[in-house]
């Protein structure tokens, strides 16, 4: 029977952010599954929830003793590589593999002779050998003749007239407009009655996902005839694919996934892809372990990108600062295919009473982009917040005003506050921007940002079950087949057990990554944390129910009369025994049982609230811009380790300046290959040029699930271009329209603002 | 990367008598650059003759007429870090100090930075046509060439730029590269040790097959030096320098009397600026003359549409090193 709770949900963390912000305290009554524990309230009290636990694996990590898939290496261990086209579009007229097959120590050769290329890094053929040297002598002795066609790389080139299709069926390569919900109230006409309108376009570049751990497996068929497969995988459950099984020719019941760490995914590795596939076939072909891992410049052409925008923004409001209408019009790419594009959902954060936003894919003859964290989010933001600090400048009206203002959310209103205060806006933000003294000039800026995940009930078609076995000696293991993806997954779950069983986090024995454990979600859409914390808990609480069961027994009362206070059991009279004591009870069997996830109910907070702000120096001789400090504020709902919490916060800023500052895929656009396909010409940020990054967590009882938790990984990077843009801005007087700001682009800027 | 064999002479002699019997050999010391051009069969050697245990080139030394010699396996740590180097030669520490990254300086030597081929991305990529690699032209001057790294001068037929930041000040130092071969050892005037890309060579260098760099020579100086040095970039470390400069000049107590002015990443070979120092010498040093001497050095620039920031970057950097050189007097 499920039961009807009433609590308190809104803001639990954060003295000062509660002070003077009204309406984020409610009272939500949910209907409690059986089998859920009892949602966690406003005024819970926590051991372990919220405060800073270290990772249970930072000394592996640190000392390198933590096994990724490159560093499984079976006696036996065979390599495979690829041969891929340079060409933007070409026919791959033939692929003479002969003298690769005839190398000593070559085991297996593809080729794929009939394929067309349709963009840099399409396979045309694939080799397995006994060494790596071979697998080189083999890669380079395949010789490929293309008919190079004519095939734009880039999005403003195939959206041009006449421009060569990617797509034979279609007339053109540009797809929609959508626009669905994303038009309302009459928008032409707002703009033109407006009092204050200002417009313009932004552009940001193709920015490659750079895991520092490449794609790719290693596949062990083994004599039994199962399998198991080492992958960098974000999602465990779902790597071992049909056409993978297939090729590996073992049935997906009996193919082991494990993926114990990661080195990055950020979206690009969901699933098993081609390069998987043919590395499951030479496993079997060759009945020998197989590691396929991607070069890093197959990892730049193919691994994953977030798409390139073109963004045509108008924005027009009152003269005291309230928004009336918003107009955008965008373009990008998606790579060869027709969906993608620039697609931003910045029109969700601030009331917009006339909208339109006709959103455009457009194919080029270029590898597919991928999810990439915060999927349309930072190049939405970016040219959102940067229309925004226009119309403000224009209006008179100070930016931070404007923005809360429009922006009803109440926890953003607390963080606006807070962000303002921790950076300095009053002192150090200039009203006049560009009126910072002297050849380094000083600015200010801040942007919004939000997410919507709360996490799901399900892996794929399946529960999301976790399960805790448990000793007669009081040890715990927690198992699941999910991975962490770098983000703490593990040490999050060892807290949340520990929490609900009153032990300590780091006596947890948390065994994830593995797919011999019951199935576990994708680390994707910020919803992993969300969706295992509420089974974590439900786990737990199956636990301490069976324990409860055997010391009932034993004392001779009823279940309903035992109360938990930590890790004490206690009895209707002063019976009490520690969990290690209840443990005992259980014998040589131990205890293995099983929590499940159950639906989100219908919460108060949908939608995460963020926001950051940004101080930057510019050099305005040679168009250098340094971040010197960055304040994040974000709420994840309910925070369960605050150390991997700002931890992702950090990652999350440093991805955005990187983004803002460094990253961009350059491609020749007559011969359509990137050309700075290796770390030292594609810049990322490193650490020299971090700023101060001050983290500041609202924590906030969303009501969505038992834990109230809701998702940080992707929010954290939404904000960041868009208030590095907007403190450049305040600093040099104009606008860099478009990300990566180069020295060359600001250089650019600042010569337009002197004519 | 195709297999090789690897050959570890203990001293320069041996490296260039290796060198004079081996066919398809090439040199290696740090492996920083020669490394990743092999792995994109750029560069497919049969033979390595390593630098490893050669006996000295791993030394800093002051010799007897006050001079600097520099062995070639000297690693840019060793420069940024030796006293001798700091003391005697504070822009070449400082540029050495800000090259790469900590564990790159740690293994990137001063003769495989001579001796680097261009970063250029179309030449890094054998897929790519490219004049260095036997093309008939330059991908980056064609139209659709991405050109945020090209040359602004001495860029006809082709656009890449070299990539040293050691080498303009080892060209403001007047340095002289010790190279060697099975004959005996040689000093190449620096100016004269550098060569200008054409159809098929891949090297920067006049190197001819069999000669080593055994090390670089600093001459005494026995007046007043003024030495500054400075580069713009995007990242505060492990980026290339979109333009470096290095400085040397001699003044009479007030006016400048002899200049030496160099310039990294604006050319494909280090470039040598005689407008520059041409406009220097006579005045006094300041950043009007340095002003100057930046605008008569690119009115000659020739860039191309994407590198035309360089020009302005150009300047900057000549008025950043004579301020340096200025201040550290």
């Amino acid at each position: 029977m499920p039961r009807r709770v009433t609590y308190e949900v809104g803001l639990i963390g954060h003295e000062e952010a509660k002070q003077g912000v009204e309406g984020t305290e409610q009272s939500l009554t949910v209907e409690v599954e059986d089998g859920d524990a009892t949602p966690w309230a406003r005024d819970t009290k926590f051991a372990y929830v919220g405060t800073d636990v270290t990772r249970l694996d930072g000394a592996v990590k640190a000392t390198g003793a933590a096994k990724y898939t490159y560093d499984i290496q079976p006696q036996g261990l065979c390599f495979a590589g690829l041969v891929y086209a340079p060409h933007a579009h070409a026919d791959v007229v033939s692929v003479d593999v002969a003298a690769a097959k005839a190398l000593p120590g070559v085991l297996a050769v593809r080729s794929f002779a009939a394929a067309t290329a349709t963009y840099p890094g399409k396979i045309v053929a694939a080799v397995c050998a006994e060494s790596e040297t071979v697998l080189s002598d083999a890669l380079a002795a395949v010789r490929v003749v293309y008919a190079v066609k004519p095939g734009p790389a880039v999005t403003e080139d195939a959206m041009r007239a006449g421009a060569p299709v990617v797509d034979p069926r279609r007339q053109t390569n540009v797809s929609g407009p959508r626009r669905g919900p994303t038009m309302r109230g009459k928008p032409d006409d707002a703009l033109a009655a407006a009092d204050v309108a200002v417009s313009a376009t932004y552009r940001t570049p193709v920015q490659t996902h750079s895991c520092l751990e490449p794609h790719g497996c290693m596949c062990h068929v083994h004599e039994d005839g199962t399998a198991t497969v080492w992958a960098s995988t974000q999602a465990t459950a779902f790597f071992a694919n049909g056409r993978f099984t297939r090729a590996l020719g073992v049935p997906r019941n009996k193919v082991r996934v494990i993926t114990h760490h990661m080195g990055g995914g950020f979206g690009s590795k969901f699933s098993a892809d081609e390069w998987d596939v043919l590395c499951a076939e030479f496993a079997q072909e060759t009945k020998r372990p197989v590691r396929m891992l991607l070069d890093r410049r197959m990892e730049h052409l193919v691994g994953g990108n977030r798409p390139d925008s073109i963004q045509e923004m108008a924005l027009a409001g009152t003269k005291d600062g309230i928004f009336q209408v918003l107009k955008g019009q965008t373009w990008g790419t998606s790579g060869n295919s027709s969906g993608g594009g620039a697609g931003a959902a910045n029109f969700m954060v601030y009331d917009l009473p006339n909208l339109s936003m006709t959103q455009h894919g457009v194919a080029t003859f270029s590898a597919k982009g991928r999810a990439f964290r915060a999927p349309r989010h930072p190049q939405g933001f970016f040219a959102l917040e940067s229309i925004i600090d226009a119309y403000a400048y224009k209006a008179g009206i100070d930016a931070l005003a404007v923005r809360m203002k429009n922006d009803k959310h109440p926890i953003r209103q607390a963080q606006w506050r807070i962000g303002a205060e921790r950076i300095g806006w009053t002192k150090h933000r200039h009203a006049v921007p560009g009126s910072d003294k002297g050849t380094i000039k000083r600015g200010t800026g801040c942007a919004a940002g939000r997410w919507a995940q709360a996490g799901r009930h399900m892996v794929g078609r399946s529960p999301l079950v976790f399960e805790f076995v448990v000793d007669k000696d009081g040890g715990v293991a927690v198992q699941n087949a999910v991975q962490d993806i770098g983000t703490g997954t593990r040490t999050l779950i060892a807290v949340l057990a520990a929490e609900e069983l009153g032990l300590k986090p780091h006596d947890i024995d948390v065994r994830i990554g593995d797919t011999r454990y019951p199935p576990g979600p994708g680390s994707g859409g910020s919803t992993t944390a969300p969706s295992i914390g509420a089974a974590v808990r439900n786990g737990a609480l199956r636990v301490k129910e069976s324990l409860g069961g055997l010391l009932a027994l034993q004392w001779g009362v009823d279940e309903a009369q035992l109360t938990w206070k930590g890790a004490v059991c206690h009895g209707p009279g002063d019976e009490k025994a520690t969990f290690a004591k209840a443990c005992a009870l259980l014998g040589e069997d131990g205890l293995r049982v099983r929590g499940s996830r159950r639906r989100n109910f219908d919460a108060a907070y949908r939608e995460t609230a963020g926001c950051q702000f940004a101080r930057v120096a510019v050099d305005t001789e040679t168009g250098v811009i340094e971040v010197e400090k960055v304040v994040a504020v974000h709420d994840c709902g309910v925070i369960v380790d605050s150390l991997t919490a700002r931890s992702q916060v950090n990652g999350g800023v440093i991805q955005g300046i990187s983004y803002a500052l460094f990253e961009e895929k350059r491609t020749d656009r007559s011969l359509g290959d990137m050309v700075n396909p290796t770390f030292d010409t594609y810049r990322i940020m490193g650490i020299e040029d971090c700023p101060e990054i001050d983290v500041v967590l609202t924590s906030v009882v969303s009501g969505y699930s038992n834990t109230g938790m809701m998702g940080l990984g992707e929010p954290a990077t939404v904000p960041t271009a868009g208030a590095v843009a907007n403190a450049v801005y305040n600093a040099i007087g104009v606008q860099v329209t478009e990300l990566p700001m180069t020295p060359a682009r600001v250089l650019e800027a600042l010569e337009r603002r002197q004519k | 990367m195709k297999a090789f064999r690897f050959v570890r002479p203990s001293n320069g002699r041996e490296a260039a008598d290796l060198l004079a019997s081996t066919k398809n050999a090439l040199v290696h010391a740090g492996g920083v650059d020669l490394l990743d051009r092999m792995k994109e069969r750029v560069d497919e050697p049969d033979v390595l003759v390593s630098l490893c245990d050669a006996k000295g080139l791993d030394q800093i030394r002051v010799e007897e007429d006050g001079g600097i010699w520099i062995g070639a396996r000297v690693t840019l740590a060793q420069l940024a870090d030796e006293a001798t180097c700091r003391r005697f030669l504070p822009t070449l520490s400082e540029a050495a100090g800000l090259a790469a990254s900590p564990q790159l300086r740690h293994r990137a030597t001063v003769g495989g930075n001579l001796a680097q081929h261009t970063r250029c991305g179309y030449y890094r990529h054998a897929s790519f046509p490219c004049l260095k690699r036997g093309g008939d032209s330059c991908p980056v001057r064609a139209e659709g060439g991405v050109q945020d790294t090209a040359g602004i001068f001495g860029n006809r037929d082709c656009a890449s730029a070299h990539p040293s930041s050691l080498a303009p000040v080892f060209g403001s130092l007047d340095a002289e590269i010790v190279v060697r071969d099975a004959k005996g050892e040689r000093l190449v005037p620096f100016a004269g040790f550098w060569a200008n890309p054409a159809k098929g060579r891949a090297s920067d260098t006049r190197l001819r097959p069999g000669e080593v760099i055994e090390g670089v020579r600093i001459p005494p100086r026995d007046t007043k030096q003024f030495v500054g040095y400075a580069e713009i970039r995007q990242k505060k470390a492990f980026d290339w320098a979109l333009v470096s400069c290095a400085v040397r000049y001699e003044t009479d107590g007030e006016k400048v009397t002899s200049a030496s002015v160099w310039f990294g990443s604006l050319a494909p070979v280090p470039m040598r600026s005689v407008a520059a120092e041409e406009a220097l010498v006579g005045t006094v040093c300041s950043d009007k003359s340095a002003a100057e001497a930046g605008a008569r050095t690119m009115a000659s620039a020739t860039p191309l549409a994407g590198s035309k920031y360089k020009v302005a970057l150009g300047k900057v950097a000549l008025k950043r090193a004579l301020a340096a050189a200025r201040e550290r007097a």
